[in-house]
């Protein structure tokens, strides 16, 4: 398979110097991958993400995104560069009093005419896709509620379609399921799990149970302090290894 | 060489050991310059009243300055070193000993006295890189950051802090009521003074309702069209001067300098700002002067409303609109607008509410509207007519603030 990300040597730094968040991460990411981050809070899960489409200005190293460098993009590449990896957050970053219509279709916003979009105007295709992309996610009867009116599971659905908009071709998902129960959970990953299978969108997840990992991963990366404490298949962690990535004290939870 | 020791000579080590030591030095000394600031109004204050009630001047410091001066300094570094002064809560500085417990009274004690050669040792503490005062040092004395050592949990009304702010309650009291010139016996006994107002004010003379209505229109324009314009000055300004929108050295700038300008503009008061324009262009249209003041006072101050509003949005969908890839005006307008435009709505009629209040009050120093016409026929005691101005002013007020307060419910 092809890359589709390399990662190189990435550091980030916060706080003039004195936090590392990330601290010196290479990887590679292949098109078609399910990677999965697992790591305790504050390993640098999300800023390793957040640097991927550079949200976060990486202090150090190099990001490069089918071929060309994210981390040398203009503001006009990096906002193209955007369009093709969409993102989905752990607290779901609705646009709380729009409605969800337009918090799907600003998913198109990268590509459609700036002006138009001024005034709210999109074009047909994109509004028939955004109905569309409701119907995959199954809330399509919610359309014109506003965003804040959904239960936590229905408005990540909100961003996934949101995501599916954009049409990308790696989605990530920063800790897309921490604030749902199980059940949610889970329907949440299958669409996920749908969007890598179907529509072969390479995903790069990051999720806090390793049940979660084990089941809809295709290969795993842990992260402890910033570093990368372990690299492969889900199948090989062991006690052992899971001691190494959550510490000592920790124990497996379960979530089916 | 690892790649961690390249990146730790680039990014670790970015600021030398010493500015840790500096910044130590300067929230001490600025403490201590905090607390002797404090200590000179203390003595101003206290020593005014003095002197007023026993010698009958009015004078702030009755001996020389340089006495004052040495005895706040002393009196500072006393209260640093028994007790947590203001400037130490300000700076978050605690003190203790060596060992982080608490010093005992000797260590105290011997740390004012050395604490008397401060000046002379700076260059020194400047160039150690674990920093410890001398005098500190000496006297087995530490001045350490706030967040080290645990608070001992006193009652709030045992500091020594309360006991100072107490101290200035008291002071405050006693100094406003000679300010004011209190004179209880005349309010008791001089109210008939007043008799002739009241007789006229019970029989208006409604022949004036005609002129106080189009006066009153007037007024309401002016509020209305200072209201506008700022809103349109207010909106785009309140964006640079947004902390968590600043960014980079410029925005920075941008945003301390607007910051201050409005605070500036803000503190002073629409009527100044109108006997100000009255003067600036007096074009025997009064109404523009009193409409050129309210602008300028609602854009200070739609600003700092605004502006706050948007330093407490969520930051989530602007990360979340940021990464499909929109560009800046599309980020502003899909992420920011929909999370303000209602606080927006609402602290604008809360300004026109206020500046229609104010419309009439500018009026008074010369600004043209209701308020003016109010003024002369005060001055030249023909109450009854403005008795009926008056109520026209109350209903306008009423209503604006009925109404206002209405809106804003439905917004919330």
């Amino acid at each position: 398979m092809e890359e589709l990300i390399r990662i190189d040597r990435l550091t980030k730094v916060y706080e003039r110097g004195e936090v590392l968040a990330v601290n010196d991460i290479s990887f590679t990411v292949k098109r078609g991958e399910f990677l999965v981050l697992i790591g305790l809070s504050g390993s640098g899960k999300s800023t390793l993400l957040r640097c991927i489409n550079r949200l976060i200005e990486p202090t150090a190293g190099q990001i490069v995104f089918d071929g060309i460098d994210v981390t040398k993009a203009s503001a006009r590449q990096l906002r193209q560069l955007r369009r093709r990896m969409a993102m989905i957050f752990q607290q779901f970053n609705l646009v709380k009093r729009s409605s969800v219509l337009t918090n799907v279709l600003s998913g198109r916003l990268g590509y459609v005419n700036p002006g138009a979009s001024a005034i709210h105007k999109f074009p047909k295709e994109d509004l028939e896709s955004a109905f569309a992309n409701l119907e995959r996610v199954g809330i399509p009867e919610q359309a014109y509620k506003r965003a804040d009116e959904l239960s936590g599971g229905q408005q990540q659905r909100v961003g996934i379609a949101r995501a599916l908009m954009q049409r990308p071709d790696l989605l990530m998902a920063d800790e897309p399921v921490s604030a749902l129960d199980p059940a949610t959970a889970h329907s949440v990953m299958q669409y996920l799990e749908q969007m890598n299978q179907e529509d072969g969108v390479t995903v790069i997840a990051s999720l806090h149970f390793l049940s979660l990992a084990r089941r809809y991963g295709t290969r795993i990366l842990a992260l402890k302090d910033g570093e990368i404490v372990f690299e492969g298949l889900p199948a090989e962690i062991d006690a052992a290894k899971f001691k190494e990535i959550y510490g000592e004290e920790a124990e497996e939870v379960e979530v089916r | 060489m690892t790649p961690q020791d390249q990146y730790y000579a680039g990014f670790m080590s970015k600021r030398p050991s010493w500015t840790k030591a500096l910044r130590a030095y300067r929230k001490d000394l600025g403490a201590l310059i905090a607390d002797f600031v404090v200590l000179i109004a203390l003595w101003g204050l206290s020593s005014f009243i003095w002197n007023d009630l026993v010698h009958g001047t009015r004078d702030f410091i009755s001996v020389a300055p340089w006495i004052m001066l040495v005895v706040c300094f002393e009196l500072a570094l006393v209260w640093e070193s028994f007790a947590v002064s203001p400037g130490m809560r300000l700076f978050g500085r605690r003190a203790t000993d060596d060992r982080n417990g608490r010093a005992v009274i000797g260590r105290r004690f011997l740390r004012v006295l050395l604490l008397h050669g401060l000046p002379l040792f700076i260059l020194p503490i400047l160039v150690t890189t674990r920093y410890i005062p001398w005098q500190d040092r000496l006297a087995g004395f530490r001045s350490v950051s706030a967040a080290e050592v645990p608070d001992p949990r006193k009652p709030w009304y045992r500091t020594s802090w309360m006991v100072a702010l107490a101290g200035l309650a008291v002071a405050m009291y006693l100094a406003s009521a000679l300010f004011t010139q209190v004179d209880l016996v005349k309010l008791f006994t001089n109210a008939s003074a007043t008799s002739e107002i009241w007789a006229r004010i019970v029989n208006p003379d409604w022949s004036i309702l005609g002129l106080g209505v189009r006066l009153l229109i007037v007024t309401l324009f002016m509020a209305f069209m200072a209201t506008l314009f700022g809103v349109l000055v207010a909106v785009p300004l309140s964006f640079l001067a947004a902390r968590n929108l600043a960014h980079g050295i410029i925005g920075r700038t941008i945003y301390t300098v607007l910051r201050i300008l409005m605070s500036i503009v803000r503190s002073i008061q629409p009527f100044i700002w109108a006997i100000i324009f009255v003067v600036w262009v007096r074009t025997g249209n009064a109404p523009f002067a009193g409409g050129l003041a309210l602008f300028v006072h609602s854009v200070a101050d739609l600003t700092k409303l605004y502006s706050e509003r948007l330093e407490s949005i969520d930051p989530g969908p602007v990360e979340a609109i940021r990464s499909t890839g929109a560009n800046g005006l599309q980020v502003i307008l899909y992420g920011i607008v929909p999370q303000i435009i209602n606080p927006y709505l609402s602290f604008t009629i809360y300004r026109w509410d206020i500046n229609v209040r104010m419309a009439t009050i500018i009026g008074l120093v010369g600004g043209g509207g209701i308020g003016q016409r109010l003024l002369q026929l005060t001055r030249n005691w023909v109450w009854d007519q403005a008795i009926v101005l008056m109520l026209l002013i109350m209903v306008a007020v009423w209503a604006m603030d009925y109404s206002s307060s209405r809106l804003r419910e439905r917004l919330n």
